[in-house]
């Protein structure tokens, strides 16, 4: 992480003030190792984060420009600026699930009809953090969390014959992606695409809240049980292990070289949706099949005032 | 017949020509008779020949006895008020809108569409039934032009804004039938108000 | 000059055209509809981009982004998406970005009737969005003429103070029509300072300065900077802190800014104040047209009035009405009463109030209130003057 904080991140914001234990930290070092894939420095991109766990641990986090926006509307922002910045700049957001797909769905999908050129990482804990540990979007149904003491009674978008990627898609996102955040090459990989996309891309990645969503649903502190029994939850009751198909790089190591721990079913009191499958690697691509927003804005634009003789 | 004098204070400042320094205008019809339509070409014409206009365009959204009515004034100076309270002309194109607006019939000249507009007999000022949606029909082949006759009066009596300004406005605000618009203008203007 | 016939809709989107307007993003809405259709034909002409957001929340969050990334930005609504503005409202005032918005008001509350002018958000205006520690600036056209100037007016001032500007309008401003001037010639536009300099581009790496003045640049991002732009309490360098000594700085700054340099905001046009008459209207907007009126026609009857028209809303101008001996007469296009609240407040004594839902006062209703409250007699001004006496003392 040496390397890449030096070459892209502000000391100012390091150490970081997650959890001892979060795994956002992951999630972050896949975008950056993403970026120095494509040889991408801080001039390149501009930052902009949403409000929860995920936005508030990375803000002002990159060593160029930065913006926080208000909760779930990052997306707008980040349409309203993707015409200032005109092409050449990057445009990366890390967002939670809440602030995605929760209060900020509807920009979201709104961003991905526009096919709007942005990055969307979202880092998915599986319900509201740093709240404190309330159900959100993607909790599966069932969970014991501070909102849901006697049981979560409401799906998420990840079960029940829901995910909420392929709402995106048919909203028109050009470029999706699932991860847990444990893997390493794989969504280094996804991320790549998304960003050499030029048009909307978003990565999910679901990472563990050792605080929360841990301890109190799972009944785990430890990272790796924890993700383990994500693999259990979403993986159709813990039968078949990881799904990393597309690219068959299963037993992932993570950026510290520790072995992915595999399916631990059971280990929590959720076993999971059975109807879930977690597909880990790209989930739609569609990348270059639709126009951008700003640049064809920016070519009409050009057309009719030329078309006006001015 | 020249221009009305009207009651306000203001009303009796010197005017150009027949027109005194501020002329209260009050069109009404209902929806597609193109009420607004007049209003814009004779704030645009009153406009390019030197004078300040205003108007101020409301509707009553009901499906039946609905109404458009477009209150301008045209002023040689500032214009406060925009609203019409005394109109000096008040244009009535339909029977609904005649009813509603009728009680201001008594400041200037009530001019209504004399086959649209039964009139109320007892009201006081002074009043001329237009022939304008017969003469639309049988001069122009189209019924739709009777607001633009109708302006024609009012351009004639009003004074100072020229009938060509009304006309230029007319051929260019008009979506469809502008050179129809300028000849109804051309034929109110002229119209024989016996 | 070009003389037009057109709305105040027509006449602040040529204005902001004339400024140099790069960015719009709007959301249909009566009676500001016409702003985003001037917008949508006029403004890809001058090379600039129109956009419209998903809602009104989105059109303000896009036009703020735009602005973040260098962008001259404007966005219009009524009521319904005012407050809808909540959110992006808050964070251009915190992260200071400068935007314009205009809010044609309408008759309320909720949708109330679209087409009928109201001024129910004059306290919203002032609280657009939550948290406090922040004053806005406000300006009020009362025509069609004057928001066109008002416009140039709003992105110079937005510019400068490095915030989002409101022209408060209403329906009779918007859909109402008028004679305008638009400049034509060099010499026409550089006399109304037009076009605007380019935006500037804070260097950093003190964005969120230690102090309240103003003329400094906003942040852009995308220049290499290191901009820093966020919803939390910024350091100097923008970084999200939480010592409650930077959020005391920051709340000094946005509150500082305005108020130590509001010799450039308040604007007011008095009429007929300068034999010092007791009675004095007081009203901003359309009203103010037929409250003018009165007063000229009670001065043409001897009636010693007066009338004071706020062009800025906020911050206040208390000063206009602390003159002693002066009672105060508040027109206002609302019922629960809001102006006189300040007015009264002001003045330190309790104004008197004619409301009006929908449609302007009439001049004649103006005068027989004027006459009446002369003769120390009650008026009928609605339920909140019932509720707070309506005797002229």
């Amino acid at each position: 992480m040496d390397r890449l904080f030096h070459k892209f991140l502000r000391a100012r914001k390091i150490p970081s003030t997650a959890c001892s234990g979060c795994g956002l930290g992951q999630v972050h070092k896949r975008v950056l190792l993403a970026l120095e894939r494509l040889d991408l420095g801080p001039d390149d991109v501009v930052w902009g984060t949403g409000i929860g766990c995920a936005g508030r641990q990375t803000f002002n986090t990159w060593r160029g420009d930065n913006f926080a926006g208000t909760h779930g509307r990052v997306y707008a922002i980040a349409a309203g600026l993707r015409v200032a910045l005109g092409p050449g700049k990057k445009i990366v957001l890390t967002a939670g699930d809440g602030d995605a797909f929760g209060i900020g769905l509807k920009h979201l999908l709104n961003c991905a009809r526009r096919n709007v050129d942005m990055t969307v990482v979202v880092a998915d804990n599986l319900g509201y953090q740093s709240t404190g540990g309330q159900f959100g979007i993607t909790t599966p149904r069932g969970s014991v969390t501070d909102s849901s003491p006697y049981g979560l009674n409401e799906p998420g978008w990840l079960g029940g014959g829901l995910d909420v990627l392929e709402i995106l898609k048919a909203a028109g996102a050009t470029y999706l992606a699932r991860h847990l955040s444990l893997d390493g090459a794989s969504s280094v990989e996804s991320l790549v695409m998304a960003l050499e996309n030029p048009g909307f891309s978003l990565v999910h990645f679901i990472y563990p809240c050792v605080t929360h969503f841990g301890a109190v649903t799972l009944g785990e502190r430890d990272k790796g049980k924890i993700l383990g029994s994500f693999r259990a939850m979403f993986a159709g009751g813990g039968k078949g292990g990881p799904t990393d198909r597309d690219d068959g790089r299963g037993g992932e190591t993570d950026g510290g070289g520790r072995k992915d721990p595999g399916p631990q079913a059971g280990s929590g009191p959720v076993s999971g949706d059975p109807a879930f499958r977690l597909k880990r690697g790209t989930y739609h691509d569609g990348r270059g099949l639709r126009p951008e927003f700003a640049a064809s804005l920016i070519a009409w634009t050009k057309n009719v005032r030329e078309g006006a003789g001015r | 017949m020249s221009g009305p004098a009207g009651g306000t204070a203001e009303n009796k400042a010197p005017g150009r020509g027949n027109m005194p320094a501020r002329s209260e205008i009050l069109l009404s019809g209902f929806g597609g008779q193109g009420v607004v339509l007049a209003g814009r070409c004779l704030g645009t014409a009153a406009t390019r020949a030197g004078f300040e206009a205003t108007m101020l365009v409301s509707h009553g959204t009901e499906t039946r006895g609905g109404y458009v009515r477009s209150q301008v004034v045209v002023a040689l100076g500032e214009i406060d008020s925009p609203v019409v309270e005394k109109p000096d002309f008040f244009l009535a194109l339909s029977q609904a809108a005649y009813n509603r607006f009728k009680p201001l019939a008594a400041f200037g000249l009530t001019l209504y569409d004399s086959q649209m507009v039964s009139p109320d007999g007892a009201l006081p000022g002074r009043d001329l039934g237009l022939p304008a949606r017969e003469l639309a029909r049988s001069r122009l082949g189209d019924e739709l032009a009777a607001n633009m006759i109708s302006l024609g009066v009012i351009l004639r009596l009003l004074g100072g804004v020229p009938l060509a300004e009304g006309q230029r406005a007319a051929r260019e605000l008009s979506k469809r039938g502008g050179e129809t618009n300028v000849l109804a203008l051309e034929l109110g203007w002229n119209l024989d108000l016996g | 000059m070009l003389r037009l016939f057109d709305t105040g809709n027509r006449s602040v989107t040529e204005a902001a055209i004339l400024c140099g307007l790069n960015f719009y993003s709007g959301y249909p809405i009566t009676p500001a509809t016409e702003i985003a259709e001037n917008m949508s034909r006029r403004l890809p002409l001058a090379g600039g981009y129109y956009v419209q957001g998903e809602d009104e929340t989105a059109a303000l969050h896009m036009a703020v982004g735009a602005s973040l990334g260098g962008m001259r930005a404007m966005t219009s609504t009524s009521g319904p998406g005012y407050v809808l503005y909540a959110d992006p409202y808050g964070w251009a005032i915190g992260g200071e970005i400068p935007v314009v918005i205009l809010n044609a008001q309408r008759v309320g509350p909720v949708s109330g009737i679209t087409g009928a002018p109201g001024q129910g958000e004059f306290y919203l205006s002032r609280y657009p969005t939550h948290g406090g520690n922040f004053e806005t600036i406000v300006l009020a056209p009362e025509g069609v003429r004057e928001a066109f100037a008002m416009t140039v007016e709003a992105f110079r001032l937005s510019e400068r103070f490095r915030t989002p500007v409101t022209i408060l309008a209403d329906q009779l401003v918007t859909d109402g029509w008028e004679a305008f001037e638009v400049p034509e010639t060099r010499e026409e536009l550089e006399s109304l300072g037009l076009p605007l300099p380019d935006r500037a581009s804070h260097p950093g790496p003190d964005f969120y300065p230690d102090n309240t003045l103003i003329d400094v640049p906003p942040v852009v991002l995308g220049r290499g900077t290191g901009g820093a732009c966020s919803d939390w309490t910024p350091t100097r360098e923008g970084y999200d802190t939480e010592e409650i000594g930077e959020q005391m700085r920051h709340a000094r700054r946005l509150v500082g800014k305005v108020l130590d340099n509001r010799g450039l905001i308040d604007r007011s046009e008095s009429v007929c104040l300068d034999d010092d008459p007791r009675l004095v209207l007081v009203s901003y907007g359309s009203p103010s047209r037929t409250v003018r009126r009165a007063v000229r026609e009670a001065r043409a009857r001897g009636l010693k009035v007066g009338a004071v028209r706020l062009r800025s809303l906020w911050p206040f101008q208390d000063k206009l009405f602390q003159a002693p001996g002066r009672d105060h007469l508040v027109v206002e296009l609302n019922c629960d009463g809001q102006l006189v609240r300040e007015v009264s407040r002001a003045s330190g004594r309790e104004a008197r109030f004619l409301g009006r839902c929908g449609e302007l006062p009439k001049v004649s209703e103006l005068l027989e209130a004027v006459t009446l409250l002369l003769d120390g007699k009650k008026i009928d001004g609605g339920y909140w003057a019932e509720k707070h006496g309506g005797v002229f003392r």
